[in-house]
């Protein structure tokens, strides 16, 4: 009788302590949410800023002075659009085990190279809006 | 034993209170008893059977999207062109303020554009709350925290901001320090901006917006005008890819501008359009049946009608065709033209272009044509040749879009619209294809030579008008030049227009300053600048398919000629 009373006053105190530890628990995981929230909208609010800031240093005319300004480009010429029909066969390259039994390695693509179409190279980034994102 | 037996043998009353008693007992131990059931069933229920429904996390009442004050307007790329932006704005509390003539003077070192004197009023007043500086810049904010005044207050405002300033000044319009729409899409959109969070997509494209502004900027320098309008529309769906009206203003300080800057010359200027509508006059004629691509008109002699004569500008003084007379721009070919479809059938034509009522853009400003009535047969002469039918620079671009684009005619939209409304037929797939024959043969071989843009096929008509003048008659030296043009004529996807509002004959133009001078080498410079980035592709002009196309019979007198532009 007297073992089963101090158990279950045990077990209500270690109820009480686990309790009041989850509360608290749980207050401070709430106030980190909302200054998470808070970070959030102020964030956005700087994205928001920024974007209309970006807009506006991204003004046709603008860039248009700094391209005049700083690069060389010139408009487009319309001599200078084709299409896909218009490009060359592209060669063949060379078997990489070819009559000689040779493979092509880096190394070996030496001054034979010359002869051989230009490797793609990769396409530049491009700024675009989704890129930004 | 015998007190046993009395204690057991009850009798009477006292047995039957003792049998209510455990009765009820029992009742109530059976109804607690139920309770308890009910209770563990519903823990057993919701700890165990119900666990599924309960949320993993609690939901979260704060909104973490950004409310702005008003929604974004961007471009049809995206671009920002207004935005709101929270700026801070100054107010006092006068009663705070301890020396309203030092906080003033101090004030103004911080904001150099406010009066002292005004301001040191406004602090001595009996108010609790005056107004001092509206969307401060954070430097001013800074300046002013510094100084450490009592009595000043900050209060955050949303202020709309236009990225792009004047560029799209007439089609955005601006709002009020309320933020009020007062003028184009902010007010046309009010409500939708107001409540939106969403950005308001237009169908604009600022890269074109800005070659068609800066090229009209300089026609307009070049021949000293008074200002002109320049439109790009996407003839299949009716969506404004450009619109610009000069002079113009800056969005962001609009308040400040007068009324000729604010005016917006492509939808709210009704103008008599002159040669230009002449692309009707031929269309109406071509579908009413009343004349064909073979026959012809005699212009040889200069037509009297009451006080008025009508002659030719480019005069051949003979028998044209009518594929000559578009060419060369005849107004006497026209006006016969037009005399043999009779005032009806032009009016009800006009009236099927919508030239007769405000265009259906979503812009507040929209001018109403000023419509001869009555519709006397001397009207019909004169609107064959664009008098006498004053419209917006809009109608004259919609109408050209139907006539090119096979024959439909479709609302204009200042939107981004993914699905172009049906629209309604006015001319025949057959009349438009020869009118796209007859527009590419005036930039081949007619007025409208300079407008050529290689590559791609432009195709147009030249229109120079006498603007109305003080007292009913017509100022000579005041013109209004455009030309209209679509490209690439093959299969017209887009109408540009430019008009020049009172341009002056330079020595280049050899003292013209007519449309095919002034407005074509901008039509030929916009298409040449803005076809790469709206995806039209060059062709080859001399390619059969091409030639095929756009070959056109001019018939002579007596014989037959070919030509092909």
């Amino acid at each position: 009788m007297r073992r089963s009373t101090i158990l279950w006053f045990l077990i209500a105190t270690c109820l009480g302590v686990a309790l009041f530890l989850v509360k608290h628990e749980v207050q401070r995981r709430e106030e980190q949410l909302a200054q998470l929230h808070r970070q959030i909208l102020s964030s956005q609010e700087a994205i928001h800023v920024l974007e209309a800031e970006w807009s506006y240093l991204n003004r046709p005319d603008r860039l248009e002075a700094l391209v005049r300004r700083h690069l060389d480009l010139v408009p487009l010429d319309n001599q200078r659009i084709g299409s896909i029909e218009l490009l060359p066969m592209r060669l063949p390259l060379p078997d990489p085990n070819g009559p000689d039994g040779m493979s092509v390695t880096q190394a070996s693509i030496g001054p034979d190279a010359t002869n051989l179409p230009p490797l793609p190279v990769g396409r530049p980034v491009a700024f675009t809006r989704e890129a930004r994102r | 034993m015998r007190t046993r037996s009395e204690t057991v043998r009850l009798e009477g009353h006292a047995k039957q209170a003792i049998e209510t008693g455990r009765n009820r007992l029992i009742l109530a131990g059976c109804l607690i008893g139920l309770a308890f059931v009910a209770v563990s069933a519903r823990v057993v229920e919701l700890s165990a059977l119900r666990n599924h429904g309960e949320p993993a996390l609690s939901a979260s009442s704060v909104d973490t999207t950004l409310t702005v004050g008003r929604a974004d307007i961007v471009d049809r790329n995206g671009l920002l062109v207004a935005t709101s932006l929270r700026t801070p704005s100054l107010y006092a509390d006068p009663k705070e303020v301890l020396d309203a003539e030092d906080a003033a003077f101090r004030l103004a070192t911080a904001l150099p554009d406010i009066n002292p004197a005004e301001t040191a009023a406004k602090l001595a007043s009996d108010r609790r709350f005056v107004w001092l500086k509206r969307n401060l810049t954070p430097r001013e904010q800074q300046q002013i925290n510094s100084l450490g005044i009592p009595g000043l207050h900050f209060f955050d405002e949303w202020k709309r901001v236009y990225p792009q300033g004047s560029l799209t000044a007439h089609v955005v319009g601006f709002t009020d320090v309320d933020d009020r729409g007062i003028s184009g899409v902010e007010r046309s959109f009010d409500d939708v901006l107001r409540g939106g969070r969403e950005p308001l997509r237009l169908a604009l494209d600022l890269r074109v917006q800005h070659i068609v502004r800066q090229e009209l900027a300089q026609q307009i320098a070049t021949f000293d005008a008074i200002g002109g309008a320049g439109v790009v529309v996407d003839v299949d769906t009716g969506e404004t890819i450009a619109m610009v009206s000069l002079p113009d203003f800056d969005s962001n300080v609009a308040g400040q501008m007068d009324a000729d800057a604010l005016f917006n010359r492509a939808t709210l200027g009704v103008y008599e359009m002159g040669s230009t509508f002449k692309i009707f006059n031929t269309a109406m004629a071509l579908e009413a049946g009343t004349a064909t691509m073979r026959s012809g008109y005699d212009a040889t002699n200069p037509i009297k009608i009451s006080r008025f004569t009508i002659s030719d500008y480019h005069a051949k003084r003979r028998w044209l065709s009518v594929p000559e007379i578009f060419k060369y721009s005849s107004n006497i070919g026209s006006v016969k033209m037009a005399v043999d479809v009779g005032t009806e059938g032009q009016r009800a034509f006009m009236a099927k272009l919508g030239m007769l009522r405000e265009t259906a853009l979503e812009l507040p400003e929209l001018g109403r044509p000023m419509v001869p009535s009555p519709w006397r047969p001397i009207n019909t002469m004169t609107i064959a040749f664009g008098h006498g039918l004053s419209v917006s620079p809009m109608h004259l671009v919609a109408g050209v879009a139907a006539m090119v684009n096979g024959g439909i005619r479709r609302p204009l939209t200042i939107l981004e619209t993914d699905i172009p409304s049906p629209g309604e037929r006015i001319i025949s797939d057959r009349t438009s294809h020869d009118m796209r024959r007859l527009m590419r043969l005036v930039v081949g071989d007619g007025t409208g030579r300079k407008a050529d843009a290689d590559g791609y096929i432009v195709g147009g008509k030249t229109g120079t008008a006498e603007k109305v003048g003080g007292r009913g008659g017509y100022k000579r030296k005041a013109l209004i030049s455009s030309f209209v043009a679509a490209f690439p004529m093959q299969k017209p996807r887009y109408v540009v227009l430019v008009m020049v509002d009172e341009p002056k004959g330079t020595k280049e133009s050899h003292g013209y300053a007519t449309g095919g001078w002034v407005a074509a080498p901008a039509i030929s410079r916009i298409i040449a600048r803005s076809a790469p980035l709206l995806g039209v592709a060059p062709v080859d002009p001399e390619s059969p398919e091409i030639r095929r196309d756009l070959m056109i019979e001019v018939p002579v007198e007596g014989g037959k000629r070919l030509a092909s532009f």
